[in-house]
């Protein structure tokens, strides 16, 4: 009875059904308010479901030269991986498998999509691809240190690596936001990079390289890599929400999802409002402001964290 | 690093019209580039000689799909200086508030498709909106968008009534509002600054060597425009001033622009206010007497330049048009070497190419 339970959570809520869903739901949120941010209409609400399932029943075309076994695999795997670190992250007040040290799991499982990206890049004949797939490697280089450094100020702060540990730590409104505020602003920087939005959507920059490393991908393995998008936008905030805005205050404790939800479209709005106020960086540029702005800021949001906790 | 060759066309999203252009970069730097262009050449100047003059005013009109009024303007020009007619004073005056109006839609077509390729889609959103402004103005004026038939040889198709008039100046003060906008949002925002300034320069040299015109040489320190250096329609009464920059960069083609667009705007409330009554056009006779004759014109893009011989029949003998693009396509894969992969995006988009135009 117990196993069932838990697969119910794994699979169901907040496992898998749930993430799709939610991820879903925040996708067609962000193209919402990107849209009415441009003076667009913007899309209805089941869009990038109708997208989705499009995508599932177009043909599936690969160009030849291409390993047809490892293109295939990519996808799978970032997804997978992106949703296995969902499972640590809590979701209102339950989580699937929390355990002391997940943090630095879900860190670890959110870079695969990353490499997986870059290696779709490498294994298509297209040089988009290649060089698409060359610029999200040298882009992972600039924000993941950053986004580690913000992430790892938290836990050193609270003395905890386990993501549901942070959220515990911030009960009574102690939320980390307020103690590490450059903390909060460079996750959510890395965030921006991680999920390659303006302005750091460099490696698939549509009028250079049309979609980077996904120029020749199509049907069922696209609509996989789009999931996977929404998916990493799902858990990232969620890991942020998580870690630095209190998750959900286990004080109203049947209010626990709620809370959590606004939380979450909160920080989707913040995304929204960035992609619409700026161009697309340089790679060039990009590579600068992330070693000459972000990592230094880090280093220093470490040092006084680590001081704050002497005092 | 090795060399990798990456084609740009003839089928790309940075391109709005089919040209192909084949860079060779290490890394991420262009080291050479070359371009291939004919993909929508029509033949229009072999066809224009099999039509009579009166049809060719329809053909002239589809050489581009934006600056369809100046090619007309500087067609009939041609036309009439052959059969040496004069044009009413009214008809001038619409052909300079059609010109202005298509100038404005161009300018702002170009500021979107610019910040569209350094991927800042919001200002493209914003720009192409507004542009609606203008041609729905045109619709009104000529129910037309993009053709839109006004000009026949001896004066204009459509006249403006005074409702029409009165719609115009409400919409271009509305219009002139969101220019306003537009110069603040590219003064203040640093992103913009950051993928155009310092990108992409010409030097005063290399717009004399390749005969570089328009917007894009008053950009670089030059200050012709043919509206004031060699005065048609109804230009010699109506004032404004010659926009120029010295920067060469894609930031001050952007800026020159921009305030073009407000003299443009100034330009259309002067024909408003001065619109002078009377006929739109003369008489003009089917056959044109022999001769040739060379007729400039002030297009969006630059010097336009018409000519046109006649042997006498209802047929033109000859009719050449060379179009602005021309010498940047030229220049181009001069600017491209040396920069960045992205920064192509901003050249490519900021040298406001109108293939249709150069491939004709």
């Amino acid at each position: 009875m117990q196993t069932l339970a838990k697969l119910a959570q794994v699979l169901i809520l907040p496992g898998a059904l749930y993430l799709i869903v939610a991820s879903l739901f925040i996708t067609w949120l962000d193209r919402k308010l990107v849209a009415r941010g441009e003076g667009r209409v913007g899309p209805p609400w089941f869009q990038p479901m109708a997208d989705l399932l499009k995508l599932l029943a177009k043909e599936d075309i690969s160009p030849l030269g291409t390993d047809e076994k490892i293109s295939a695999l990519l996808p799978m795997v970032s997804m997978a991986s992106t949703m296995a670190a969902g499972l640590c992250i809590p979701v209102g007040n339950s989580v699937v498998y929390p355990f002391e040290g997940d943090l630095i799991v879900v860190l670890f499982l959110l870079s695969i999509p990353t490499l997986a990206y870059f290696l779709a890049g490498w294994v298509t004949p297209s040089v988009y691809g290649v060089m698409g797939g060359n610029r999200s490697l040298l882009q992972y280089f600039s924000y993941e240190v950053p986004l580690l450094m913000s992430l790892a100020a938290p836990a050193v702060y609270s003395q905890t690596w386990s993501v549901t540990g942070l959220m515990d730590a911030q009960q009574g409104y102690r939320w980390h936001v307020f103690f590490l505020p450059v903390g909060f602003a460079l996750a959510m920087v890395g965030l921006i990079g991680k999920l390659k939005r303006v302005p750091f959507d460099i490696p698939h920059a549509k009028s250079e390289l049309g979609a980077g490393p996904l120029t020749e991908y199509s049907g069922r393995k696209l609509a996989l890599w789009k999931l996977t998008v929404s998916l990493q936008t799902l858990v990232g905030i969620n890991l942020l929400v998580a870690a630095y805005l209190g998750g959900a205050d286990r004080i109203w404790a049947h209010w626990g999802f709620a809370i959590y939800a606004v939380k979450v479209v909160f920080l989707v709005v913040g995304l929204a409002f960035v992609q619409v106020s700026y161009a697309r960086l340089r790679i060039d540029q990009m590579a600068e402001s992330g070693w000459r702005v972000l990592v230094p800021l880090g280093i220093l949001q470490m040092v006084v964290t680590i001081w704050m906790g002497k005092a | 690093m090795s060399r990798i060759t990456i084609p740009i066309g003839p089928q790309h999203p940075l391109l709005k019209e089919p040209l192909s252009l084949v860079l060779e970069a290490i890394g991420e730097r262009i080291v050479s580039a070359s371009m291939r262009i004919g993909y929508v050449h029509r033949g229009i100047e072999l066809l224009c000689q099999r039509r009579t003059y009166v049809q060719n005013v329809h053909l002239f009109e589809r050489v581009c799909g934006i600056c369809s009024q100046v090619h007309t303007t500087a067609y009939c020009q041609a036309v009439e200086a052959l059969l040496g007619l004069e044009i009413p004073p009214r008809a001038a005056y619409i052909r300079v508030l059609m010109c202005e109006l298509e100038r404005i839609h161009s300018h702002l077509l170009w500021l979107g498709v610019l910040a569209e390729a350094i991927g800042f889609t919001t200002i493209f959103m914003y720009a192409w909106r507004d542009r609606e402004i203008v041609l729905d103005l045109m619709e009104e004026l000529s129910g037309g968008r993009v053709s839109h038939s006004a000009n026949i040889i001896g004066g204009v198709r459509i006249g403006v009534s005074s409702e029409q008039a009165r719609l115009l100046e409400g919409q271009l003060a509305t219009f002139a509002e969101q220019m306003e906008f537009f110069r603040e949002l590219l003064d203040r925002d640093r992103s913009f600054h950051r993928r155009t300034q310092n990108v992409g320069y010409m030097s005063l040299e290399m717009v004399h060597s390749y005969g570089v015109v328009g917007p894009a040489a008053r950009s670089s320190g030059c200050t012709v425009d043919v509206r004031r250096a060699a005065p048609y329609a109804a230009y010699p009464s109506l004032a404004f001033e010659v926009i120029s920059a010295s920067e060469g960069d894609v930031w001050s083609r952007a800026q020159v622009r921009l305030m073009e667009i407000m003299q443009s705007l100034s330009i259309c409330n002067q024909v408003i206010e001065a619109l002078p009554g009377g006929p739109l056009a003369v008489g003009a006779p089917r056959r044109v007497p022999p001769g040739e004759v060379v007729t400039r014109c002030e297009a969006p893009r630059g010097e336009l330049i018409y000519y046109v011989r006649s042997d006498g029949s209802e047929r033109p003998a000859r009719i050449k048009v060379r179009t602005p693009t021309l010498p940047m396509l030229m220049v181009i894969s001069h600017l491209l070497p040396g920069l960045e992969t992205a920064d192509v995006a901003a050249v490519m988009a900021g040298a406001d190419l109108c293939v249709a135009c150069a491939d004709r």
